[in-house]
């Protein structure tokens, strides 16, 4: 699966579209990476177009947060109800470093606001 | 080749195993879910879990070239999906580097599933069962 790597007024947004399961979690998580490893200190992955999501994809996304731990923070966007409900149980919508938007405006507010120190 | 955890099967798929097979699974476990009249939530939980237990199923079925198959039982009380194969049960390898894809899986079965248990098979393999009460279907 390709994940498309846009510009969100500077912050790097990870589109995937199509199930995020083992079969294709990887390339998620090498992007994410790379996004990280440029010194980005916010990432975005943009999940509206993710009807479904497992523990590969949920593990990447917990890796990530761990990875931007005191640095900045991950943020998804537009998740589906079933794929929220998902980042509820592993703990990600509690977890200070991982942030959940409806949309692109919200993300991009957010981002206006300096990291928490 | 006898598969005694597929007595009683009423619908039955047979893959590859390989994670390329995963979205074929999930396909099959969703027709069967909303066959059975489950909600949208439920028969999502069911899809989470049942490809869970197939990705541990080729993890430890891995070159074998042995085909998953996962089953799937109904009666008035209960949806049931049985994942067997023929390697061992084993608990999460330790987080590597980087992303533990596998160590979640049981956990979110656990958190998703009205009933989860793992039977030995005799003669080798793993048989994991997937339930949802249908009397639990969403409020």
């Amino acid at each position: 699966m390709d994940v498309i790597v846009r510009d969100l007024e500077g912050t790097p947004l990870l589109e995937s579209r199509g199930d995020i399961d083992h079969s294709v979690c990887r390339s998620v998580e090498a992007a994410l990476r790379e996004a990280i490893a440029r010194g980005n200190d916010i990432v975005l992955i943009d999940l509206r177009l993710v009807p479904y999501i497992d523990s590969g994809g949920l593990s990447v996304l917990l890796s990530g947060v761990r990875m931007l731990r005191e640095r900045g923070w991950l943020g998804v966007i537009g998740p589906n109800a079933n794929v929220r409900r998902l980042l509820e149980i592993v703990g990600l919508l509690v977890d200070p470093d991982f942030r959940l938007f409806e949309d692109i405006e919200e993300a991009k507010t957010a981002m206006r606001q300096p990291v928490a120190t | 080749m006898t598969e005694p955890a597929n007595h009683g099967c009423q619908r039955f798929i047979r893959v590859k195993a390989e994670t390329a097979r995963l979205a074929e699974i999930r396909h099959f476990v969703e027709q069967v879910a909303l066959e059975a009249a489950l909600g949208v939530e439920r028969v999502f939980d069911l899809k989470v879990a049942v490809s869970e237990a197939c990705a541990n199923a080729i993890e430890h079925t891995g070159r074998d070239e042995v085909p998953l198959e996962v089953c799937a039982r109904l009666n008035a009380h209960r949806l049931t999906f049985v994942v067997s194969d023929t390697g061992l049960f084993r608990p999460p390898a330790p987080p590597r580097e980087g992303a533990n894809y596998r160590g979640l899986g049981l956990p979110l079965m656990v958190a998703l599933m009205d009933e989860v248990s793992f039977v030995r098979i005799p003669g080798g393999g793993t048989a994991v069962s997937l339930s949802v009460l249908l009397d639990s279907a969403s409020p």
